[in-house]
Order: C-alpha cells, then sequence, then structure tokens
C-alpha cells in the first residue's frame, strides 16, 4: 500500500477533480457539478485517512517522501513528505473542505468555476501542507490566493470588491515577504537547494536570521492573521459566503501557523530563540486585541472573525515558548479552531440564510423552540463554550495545553492570554444572549420602538442543512472528551516531528530555553 | 445596516380602539369574516370543548368527592384509579388539568362578581363552620388543623366552591362549543358573524342558570352554595371568569420577581393584562403567558380539518401550538365579542340618541381595553408557507 504515491494523490484527486469539472461535457446541472465536487472530496479525504493508516508515529521526520526534480536550476524541485505537523491538517483540509462544499446551497451563479475553485483551493493547501521544498511550498502558498479571491469578489456580499482586493493586497505582500525570505536564505548561505532539510541557516550572522525571520514573521503574520496584520481577515469574512468563511476560517488560516512553525521556528531557531520573548509579548497583545475588539462587534460574523484574531494569538505563544508541551498544544489549537471556527461560521451562515442579517442588536431570541432556530441556537451556544475552552470540549484541551506550556517561560504573556480567553466567554455569551435569548424578533434598526411587536416568520432548517454542523459539533465533543483516543497518535507524531525542530533540540538539552 | 427581507418579517397591524369601537357599533365581528376563520374558529373552540368536558367533570369530581381532602394524590384521576390510567398519567399521556386550576386560581385571586362577594358574606361562614363541625367529628386532622388555623378550612371551601362553580361554567360551555361544531357541520352556522350571534344566544339561554354546589358530609347533605344565594351562570361565574382569565390573568410565577422589581406589574389588580387575550402566542419571555397547557390539551383533540389547514402553512407541525393559540385568541375574541353584545346597554339600532351615547361609551370602555390585547390577529390570515 505504501508503494502507491499516496501524497500524490492528495494533490491529484482535488486537481484532476477540480479539471473534470471545468471541462464536464454538455451543461452539467448544478447539483451534478455539486455532487462531482462531494465525490471528489469524498476521495480525497479518503487518501487522507490512508495516509494516517500507513504512517508511523513512533518515527520522526518527513515520511512517505517523494521526489522528483523539477526546475533543479532554480532548486525548485516536486519534492513531498509528511509528518506529525502536517498531517493533521492534511485531514482537516479535507474535513471541512468537504463541509464546505455540502454545505453549499446557493449556487445559481456558475456553479461550474465554484466548485472548480473550491477544489482548486483544497488541493493548493494540501501542496503546501505536504511541500518538502521552500520553492514549491510558495508556489501552492499562492495558489490558493487566486481562487479565494475569486470566490470572494464573485460570490461574495455587497462590498465583495473593497473586501476582495484588500484580501489580495495583504496576503501578495505576505507572499512576497515570504518569497524574499526563502531567496534570501538561499542567497546568504549561497546554495540553491531549497529542500527543508539541508536549508540550514546556522552558517548565517545573527543580524541576516534575525531579518529572514522577520520578514517570515510579517508574511506569516498577515496570514494568521495577528495584530496589526489582521484587518483584511473581519471585511475578507464578512463579504464571503459561508462555505468560502468554513475554509477561510478553518484551513486557510492555518497556513500562516503552519508556516511559523514550520519555516520560523524551523530554519531560524536561534534567532526565533533571541526574538521569543516579543513574540510571547505579540502573541498577548494579539490575543486581547482580538477579544477586545470581538467584543464591539454588532456583526456576529465579525465577531468570529476577530475570535479567530485572538485564537491565533494561542499559537504564536505557544511558538513563541516552544516548550513540548505547547507545541503539542500549538498543534491542537490549529485543529480545534479550524474544528470550532468552521462550526461557527456555519452557524452564522444559517442564521443569515434564515433571517436575512447578522446584527446583533436586530436580532432576538432565535432559540425560540416553535418559530426560531432551535437545534441551530443549540450548536452555537455549544460552540462558543467549545471557543472559550469550556472542559469537554476540543478547544479546552488546546488551550490548557498552550498555557501550561508557555506559563513558565512567559508568565505574564501567558496570563493575559488567559484573559483573553475569559474575554471569549465574555463576548460569546453577549451573542448568544442578545441573538438567541429573549422573545423572538427582528428589530428592523428604524424605528425599533414602533415595531416592538413583530411577529417573525423564519423559514425553517431542514435537517441537511444542520447536518455538517452536527458532525463538526460531535468532532468538537469527542476531541473534548477523548482527546488521547483520538488525537493520540497524532499528538505522538507532533511530538516527535517538534522533537526534530532545531529549536527543540535545543530546548530538550540540559539548560535549554525552556 | 443590515437589509431584512419583507417576508421575514410581518407587520403586526393592530386595528386602533376607533377601529374596534366601529366594529361593535355597526354590528360588525370584531374577527375579520372569513372563510378560513371561520374553520379556525369552530374547529379551535370544538377542541376546546372536548378540553372544557373533561375540564368540566375533574372540578365537580374534585369539590364533590375529594372535599376538604387535605392530601388529594389522585384528584385528576376522577375515582378511575387503576394501573394504566396511573401509567398514561406519569408518562404525561393526559389532560393537563393543572390549567384548569390556573384558572380557578384566577378567579379566586381577582375575586371579582357576585360569586366572590357570597364567599366572603356570613352566610357563607355560617355554612362553613356547619360543615367543618360536622367533619371534625370523624376526621382526627381537620379537629387538629381547625382550631390551630381557623381560617384555614373555611378557605379550602372557598377554594372548593370556585372549583366547582367553574367546573358547572365550563359545562355550559363545553356543551355550547361541541353544539357550534355539529351547528356549523350542518350548515346552520356559516360565517363568523353566525358563531358569534350562535355564542351570544347560548350565553343569553343559560345566563339564568342557576349556581347551587353541595356535598355530602358524614351522611348528610350539606350546602356550600345554596339555591337562596341567588348566584347564576352569566353574571356571578361567566362575567368573573372572562375578567380573570381572558383578560387579567397573573403573571407567570417564574416571572413575577423579575418583573415586579422592575415595575413592570402594576399594583392594581384591576389593570393586569396577563390574560388569554393578551397572550403572546410564543413561548419565551413575553409580556403575555401562553396558556401553554391548554394548547397541548387542544391538540390531542385537534380536529383533522384544523391540523390539515395548520400542516399546510407556515412550519406546518413544528409551530403547531403557537397557531394553535392563534386560533383560540381568535375565537376567545368572537366569545368576547358575543359577550360584549349580549350586554349592551341598548339595542344597536336604537334610535333614540343617549341610547347611541350610552353604546358608544360601553362599546369605547371595552375598545380601549381590548386594543392593548393581541388584535393583530383579528385581521390575519394564517402565515404562509416558507422554505
Amino acid at each position: 500500500m505504501t508503494s502507491l504515491p499516496l501524497l500524490s494523490l492528495l494533490l491529484a484527486v482535488p486537481f484532476l477533480g477540480c479539471l473534470g469539472l471545468l471541462l464536464w461535457p454538455g451543461s452539467p446541472s448544478p447539483n451534478q457539478l455539486r455532487g462531482g465536487a462531494i465525490a471528489t472530496l469524498v476521495l480525497q479525504l479518503l487518501v487522507s485517512l490512508l495516509v494516517l493508516l500507513v504512517f508511523d508515529s513512533s518515527l520522526s521526520g518527513l515520511q512517505l517522501r517523494e521526489s522528483h526534480g523539477w526546475l533543479p536550476g532554480i532548486g525548485l524541485d516536486y519534492r513531498l513528505g509528511v509528518d506529525g505537523l502536517s498531517l493533521p491538517l492534511v485531514l482537516i483540509n479535507a474535513a471541512l473542505s468537504l463541509v464546505a462544499v455540502v454545505c453549499t446551497r446557493e449556487f445559481s451563479r456558475r456553479p461550474r468555476v465554484y466548485f472548480a475553485l473550491l477544489l482548486l483551493i483544497s488541493g493548493a493547501v494540501n501542496g503546501a501542507f505536504l511541500a518538502d521544498n521552500l520553492l514549491l511550498f510558495f508556489l501552492f502558498y499562492e495558489l490558493e490566493l487566486i481562487p479565494l479571491w475569486l470566490l470572494i469578489s464573485i460570490w461574495g456580499g455587497a462590498n465583495r470588491a473593497y473586501a476582495a482586493t484588500k484580501f489580495l493586497l495583504f496576503t501578495a505582500v505576505s507572499g512576497m515577504l515570504i518569497l524574499g525570505a526563502f531567496l534570501g536564505l538561499a542567497l546568504l548561505t549561497g546554495t540553491v537547494d531549497f529542500s527543508l532539510t539541508p536549508v540550514s541557516s546556522e552558517r548565517l550572522a545573527m543580524g541576516s536570521q534575525l531579518w529572514l525571520l522577520g520578514a517570515l514573521l510579517v508574511g506569516f503574520g498577515i496570514k494568521m492573521p495577528l495584530v496589526p496584520f489582521h484587518t483584511w481577515l473581519p471585511d475578507a469574512h464578512t463579504q464571503a459566503s459561508t462555505p468560502v468563511s468554513v475554509l477561510l476560517a478553518g484551513v486557510l488560516l492555518k497556513l500562516g501557523t503552519y508556516g511559523l512553525l514550520r519555516f520560523g521556528l524551523g530554519l531560524f531557531p536561534e534567532a526565533w530563540a533571541r526574538l521569543a520573548p516579543a513574540l510571547a509579548i505579540w502573541a498577548a497583545v494579539s490575543v486581547v486585541f482580538g477579544s477586545l475588539a470581538a467584543i464591539a462587534q454588532r456583526d456576529m460574523k465579525k465577531m468570529v472573525a476577530y475570535s479567530s484574531v485572538g485564537h491565533m494569538g494561542y499559537v504564536l505563544l505557544a511558538a513563541a515558548a516552544a516548550t513540548p508541551v505547547a507545541l503539542l498544544g500549538a498543534q491542537f489549537q490549529m485543529v480545534s479552531h479550524g474544528l470550532i471556527s468552521a462550526l461557527l461560521f456555519l452557524l452564522v451562515g444559517i442564521v443569515y440564510r434564515k433571517t436575512g442579517t447578522r446584527d446583533l442588536d436586530v436580532l432576538h431570541g432565535l432559540l425560540n423552540p416553535q418559530r426560531g432556530l432551535p437545534l441551530t441556537g443549540s450548536l452555537m451556544i455549544l460552540g462558543v463554550m467549545a471557543s472559550a475552552g469550556l472542559p469537554g470540549m476540543a478547544g479546552f484541551i488546546a488551550e490548557f495545553l498552550v498555557f501550561r506550556g508557555s506559563l513558565n517561560a512567559y508568565p505574564l504573556a501567558t496570563l493575559l492570554s488567559m484573559v483573553g480567553s475569559g474575554l471569549t466567554a465574555v463576548y460569546f455569551l453577549l451573542l448568544v444572549n442578545r441573538a438567541f435569548f429573549g422573545r423572538l424578533a427582528i428589530t428592523p434598526p428604524q424605528d425599533p420602538l414602533r415595531h416592538a411587536r413583530l411577529d417573525v416568520l423564519l423559514p425553517p432548517v431542514a435537517p441537511r442543512e444542520t447536518l455538517p454542523a452536527i458532525a463538526l459539533a460531535a468532532a468538537v465533543v469527542v476531541m473534548g472528551l477523548l482527546p488521547q483516543q483520538t488525537l493520540g497518535d497524532l499528538s505522538e507524531a507532533t511530538t516527535t516531528a517538534m522533537a526534530d525542530l532545531p529549536v527543540m533540540v535545543a530546548v530538550l538539552q540540559p539548560g535549554g530555553l525552556g | 445596516m443590515p437589509v431584512i427581507s419583507a417576508e421575514l418579517v410581518r407587520s403586526g397591524g393592530m386595528p386602533a380602539a376607533e377601529e374596534l369601537t366601529g366594529r361593535l357599533l355597526s354590528g360588525h365581528t370584531l374577527l375579520r369574516d372569513t372563510p378560513e376563520h371561520l374553520v379556525e374558529v369552530v374547529d379551535v373552540l370544538a377542541s376546546y370543548g372536548e378540553v372544557l368536558d373533561a375540564y368540566s367533570i375533574n372540578l365537580i369530581y374534585q369539590a364533590e368527592k375529594q372535599f376538604l381532602n387535605p392530601f388529594p394524590v389522585f384528584k385528576y384521576f376522577d375515582g378511575d384509579l387503576n394501573l394504566a390510567r396511573l401509567w398514561r398519567h406519569l408518562n404525561h399521556d393526559r389532560i393537563n388539568f393543572e390549567y384548569a386550576e390556573y384558572c380557578m386560581k384566577a378567579m379566586l385571586w381577582h375575586g371579582t362578581g357576585g360569586l366572590d362577594a357570597y364567599l366572603d358574606s356570613p352566610a357563607f361562614l355560617d355554612h362553613c363552620r356547619r360543615i367543618i363541625a360536622r367533619k371534625r367529628r370523624r376526621d382526627p386532622l381537620l379537629a387538629l388543623l381547625d382550631p390551630l388555623a381557623p381560617s384555614f378550612l373555611p378557605e379550602l371551601i372557598r377554594t372548593a366552591a370556585t372549583v366547582h362553580a367553574l367546573g358547572q361554567f365550563w359545562r355550559v360551555m363545553s356543551d355550547l362549543f361541541l353544539d357550534l361544531a355539529t351547528a356549523e357541520r350542518q350548515g346552520r352556522v356559516r360565517s363568523i358573524a353566525d358563531v358569534v350571534a350562535f355564542i351570544q344566544q347560548g350565553l343569553v339561554a343559560a345566563a339564568a342558570q342557576p349556581i347551587t354546589y353541595g356535598v355530602e358530609v358524614a351522611g348528610e347533605h350539606c350546602w356550600v352554595l345554596p339555591p337562596e344565594a341567588g348566584l347564576t351562570f352569566l353574571v356571578d361565574v361567566a362575567v368573573p371568569y372572562v375578567e380573570a382569565v381572558f383578560l387579567r390573568g397573573m403573571p407567570f410565577f417564574g416571572t413575577v420577581s423579575f418583573n415586579a422589581q422592575a415595575q413592570q406589574i402594576s399594583p392594581d389588580q384591576a389593570r393586569f393584562t396577563y390574560g388569554a387575550l393578551y397572550a403572546d402566542p410564543l413561548p419565551t419571555m413575553g409580556a403575555g403567558i401562553p396558556p401553554s397547557l391548554l394548547m397541548q390539551d387542544m391538540y390531542r383533540h385537534l380536529p383533522e380539518r384544523l391540523h390539515q389547514m395548520y400542516r399546510q402553512c407556515s412550519r406546518g407541525e413544528g409551530d403547531v401550538h403557537v397557531k394553535i393559540c392563534q386560533s383560540f385568541q381568535k375565537s376567545m375574541f368572537c366569545v368576547t365579542n358575543a359577550a360584549i353584545n349580549g350586554t349592551m346597554p341598548h339595542p344597536l339600532e336604537a334610535p333614540d340618541p343617549a341610547h347611541q351615547a350610552a353604546n358608544r361609551a360601553y362599546a369605547e370602555a371595552w375598545a380601549a381595553r381590548l386594543s392593548v390585547a393581541r388584535t393583530d390577529c383579528l385581521d390575519e390570515a394564517l402565515p404562509p408557507v416558507l422554505d
């Protein structure tokens, strides 16, 4: 079974699926196209699970490696590999891409292109996570930008042009910085070998390392995003359709955190150790700012978007601490945030589709059992509890590991991040209290007093609409209750992968950084 | 600003008090006369009639057979205690007799009309003393309780009297509503105006029916509400019932403390607006409390024609209790309409300006009271299907 090029299959399936949809002869109906996309993504998920099956979590380093020369003159090779850091993200990419296609309900405009772009993104993200070559990573990193830009600018909301352009500008700068850092590394080390393992930065002067790491930090900081490079995210989310928001929050932001751990921490361990105290403070600022900004929002989707800004700060905090527990927490946080934010965006999407608004000053009492959205509301309560890190759910495991692993290294930053975690409960309770509790009503902003007694008729939510959200909620709870059973192997693999990072080698030695 | 599509938000267009006054004085019905409303009102009243029948039987059973029983554990079994019924009871496959008790308590608490006046009279206390004296001889618990709390047992008897009176009232109303359904099936009732007239005739026919209540104590028949008290159906029971249950009601227990602290509960009981006509059909945190238990009971007896109509609109079976509540309020406006028409000081067509002025004042007083009730249902059809 291992003789199969499984990693290439993980790229081939979505890309061929994308091509298949574009070249589908005749005029397939939107439902047929959706069915084709679902079939492709189910296949991708099966291949991802196959990779999980053959993956040996006791081994360190990249596994299932595939290597083919491509453009050796510039150091670009087709080299793939998977380790404990990338495998969970590959799995979550497959799952959430499938969720994004399944939850697509509005496909009256250009469905062929729409579904093809979703598959293209899924394939590109797989490529970025599996790339064992810096330039190959960059190619895939850039490849997902254009489809995402198109998805926002064509299928987005009323202000989509602004949001899409802002997204493109920010992420283009992010890409340029990352490419600049990779090329700078090659230039300064005098090699054109861009494969991950041979790249060694210890030959560089500390000043050069700091510059290159700084470029990577800003580049990936934009993608995660971290304060103050976050401003594109709330706009992109509010204008993107629900499936795109699911992908954006659940998968695409993880490219930033993955890049930070893989390249920032992995390539420049000494510079990383030098900058770590500042990074921890940056993380705390990002967490607290994201949480405070979320409190101030009245758009449900913006609130969830700002919560992402806060929660991505935990990953930076853990990376700054760089202890084994913290890094395991970072990995858990990436997975749990992927699931929880996808769940929350799905639910906000349902609310928006049924009520026509996401305004917390307008919506009231959606939990009403007969005329409201009771199941959606119940899942929302579960989702916000998970996001706030309540025990028994995935968010708790992740946050506990991050805080436990970071507290000794950076107590102040960790405590501030804990405050941010408490603020998560504040803004999400505000959301639930305003929109879901009380008497069911939609109060138009114009003259709410005059319209104080409105009878609200909301269309019912069909079971198939909540099915993806139920699946995600179940995953969040199961991961929270049985983390060892569900992610046990992966955590072992992650620990093994993290132990391979040069900075971890230093940490694990007596008198190390931690 | 968010855009809210018009079909999601229905403006609850409330008819103004002037509009209601106009309808009352012109002889038009408060509820818009449409074929759909006719089905809603007749069928929901048929269902209500079935429920009232059960309530009435149980209330009369309680008042007569559980009289001064300090632990009436099986009071909802109508004397038919067996394992199958006990299982159904515990499984909540039963009528919610608690709603009937809620209505009784509302009547007892608001205490308007002739029945309440009699319950506070010396004659009633004499009857109480006689009954308690006989009962104490064979009941040691009552013998102990009475000297310790002398007003306790008379209060229990007052409650039992109200229970019985309400049972008698609902006996009449149950038959009236079931007769209405029969009349509609036979084609004798074809419009909302016919419904109002039918109910009015029924109320008038029963108006003078005496309300009496006696119990067997130690083998002797004792009167609690004797014939010489002169209590009658309409003035002494029906009107206080409408006042207590349709109009005033009681704030939901769970909200009393919160609302009282927020000074949202009027210190004047007469200004309460928690009755069925004011109830918010949505069962969460509204100003009025929906009679949810009654809606559950009516759902058990819903005629298939109305049930089918409900299935075809809005959320179908999903919000059926809300729809029953709305139909129930429409039907209660018809009953109120009949009561107002029946108690109008002078005939509507009276030429005398003084009579007309008196009618207008009477109609305006009712309209002012009803204009803050759920009159938005008067002109509305059932909600359309949304998907």
